[in-house]
């Protein structure tokens, strides 16, 4: 599972480098297709202001 | 509800808007989605372009998105040697603007409009399915779900890049390949020449480099990228160390802060599937050694939708039809990606006392033009290592 802090900025960067697409970032929103995902966490790593954690 | 279109494009970017522009110029019937309320903002950008860009694409600046013209170029190592490169001493400047992108995507959008494309902002692509030689999106505006038909679809999101996956391309950017950008636009910035860009090399930006863009007197785009594989801080993290630590910033205040990745592999292998076709950062048209992505995915933009204009026209939609627009790309825009991303790789093995004394000797040089290739001509010449490294590329 991942946990958004609320000052995630939508900026789509996570989006660009999840491997399997699982991440859909809308205007304000984001979204995760957890069922499928591998927790590789390079999402994680490769936000810019550090908004996602993983939740263990 | 459906709505049919010969070309679809996704996402409102200076890509997006050349793309539309171009395939409504040659008589396609275009649609272009944006997710965004506005086009434009926030902005993923440092704000520089080129003058010979924006001439080459036959773009006339404008007072309304200019914000200032850059005649020289100031770069700083790690102990604080600075390089001065000003149109006084060096002749022939390749120089441009920092621009306001929340004004200048939406003139590249309107300039798309007036040539006779359709545009549906706060409309975002979920999903795209191939039927019957067609391609239907799923899209969403306001909570109301609906599908779009259209032969051809352009996938122009960005660094998201998902559209292309969804039509079968592999656009998904490679962590080591994604720079991770933080900024911050401020106001009391003490620069000793608004008219130059200034560049900071070494720890400041693993992978990357921070800069100080102008756009007043006082006014600046402070912002770095660092590849996140090479740093233990997030990029956010680095701009606060940076901003505090340097003299031009540190008595300066933030009033926007802007957050973005940035696509530095080059551009793809495969950029045109059937029906389906990829521009600017999603097909990785980025200069991957600056990180400018702005005129070069307006280039590809103006080719994607003459090609897709061409190829309704034929009524043939394959990838076959479609191939013509990769190798068309690779010839205008990606063939000097290939030195720049070599040169990345060698900026990226320098420690910070290899950039001081390579800083030393630049002082002494004398350029004759400024332009990121005669900057590395004359690297080659004084560091054996680059000589080693990229000697036969410049
Ligand atoms: C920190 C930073 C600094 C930079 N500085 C410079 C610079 O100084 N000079 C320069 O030339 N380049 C610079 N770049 C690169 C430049 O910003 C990009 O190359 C450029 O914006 C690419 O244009 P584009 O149209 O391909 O994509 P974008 O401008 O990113 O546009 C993509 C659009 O698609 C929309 N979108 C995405 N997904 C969907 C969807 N599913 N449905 C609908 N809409 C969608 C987005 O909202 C967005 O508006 C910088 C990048 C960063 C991150
Ligand atoms: S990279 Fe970070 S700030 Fe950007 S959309 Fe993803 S979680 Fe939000
Ligand atoms: S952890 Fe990996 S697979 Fe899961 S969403 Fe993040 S990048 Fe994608």
């Amino acid at each position: 599972m991942k946990i958004v802090r609320e000052w995630c900025m939508y900026c789509g960067e996570c989006a660009g480098v999840c491997p399997r697409c699982l991440i859909e970032v809308g205007e304000a929103t984001i979204t995760f297709d957890e069922s499928s995902c591998k927790d590789c966490e390079i999402c994680v790593q490769a936000c810019p202001v550090r908004a996602l954690i993983k939740e263990e | 509800m459906l709505i049919e279109t010969d070309v679809l494009i996704i996402g409102a970017g200076p890509a997006g808007s050349s793309a539309a522009k171009h395939a409504a110029l040659n008589g396609a019937d275009v649609l272009m989605i944006e997710k965004k309320s506005e086009i434009g903002a926030p902005k993923r950008c440092a704000e520089g372009v080129s003058k010979d860009g924006l001439i080459e694409l036959g773009i006339e600046p404008s007072s309304r998105w200019v914000t200032s013209e850059i005649n020289g170029v100031r770069l700083v190592s790690p102990n604080g040697t600075d390089v001065w490169l000003t149109e006084d001493t060096v002749k022939l400047p390749e120089m441009g603007y920092v621009i306001e992108r929340k004004v200048f995507d939406k003139h590249m959008a309107m300039d798309a409009a007036r040539a006779g494309a359709d545009i549906m902002i706060k409309t975002l692509a979920r999903g795209l399915e191939r039927k019957d030689g067609h391609v239907i999106v799923k899209a969403e505006r306001m909570g109301e779900e609906f599908d779009i038909k259209a032969k051809i679809v352009i996938g122009a999101d960005g660094p998201e890049s998902r559209v292309g996956r969804w039509g079968g391309l592999k656009t998904a950017v490679k962590p080591k390949d994604m720079e991770s950008g933080a900024q911050f636009e401020m106001v009391g910035v003490e620069m000793e020449s608004d008219t130059a860009l200034e560049f900071y090399f070494g720890d400041v930006a693993p992978g990357g480099y921070a800069w100080v863009f102008p756009k007043g007197k006082d006014i600046a785009n402070v912002g770095l990228a660092v590849i996140p594989t090479l740093t233990e801080k997030s990029a956010y993290e680095h701009l606060l160390d940076f901003v505090k630590n340097c003299p031009t910033t540190k008595n300066a205040t933030a009033v926007e802060l802007n957050i973005g990745g940035d696509p530095v592999g080059g551009i793809l292998k495969k950029i045109a599937t059937d029906n389906v076709m990829v521009v600017g950062d999603a097909g990785g048209m980025v200069n991957p050694l600056t990180g400018g992505g702005i005129i070069s995915g307006m280039q590809g933009g103006r080719i994607a939708g003459q090609i897709a204009a061409a190829a309704v026209k034929d009524n043939d939609f394959s990838e076959k039809r479609l191939a013509e627009y990769g190798k068309r790309c690779k010839e205008e825009i990606g063939d000097s990606f290939n030195k720049y991303m070599k040169s990345r790789d060698y900026l990226e093995s320098l420690s910070n006392e290899e950039l001081d004394s390579i800083a030393k000797v630049f002082r002494e040089t004398e350029f004759e033009k400024i332009s990121t290739s005669e900057l590395l001509r004359v690297l080659v010449k004084v560091s054996p290592k680059a000589l080693l490294k990229l000697g036969k590329l410049f």
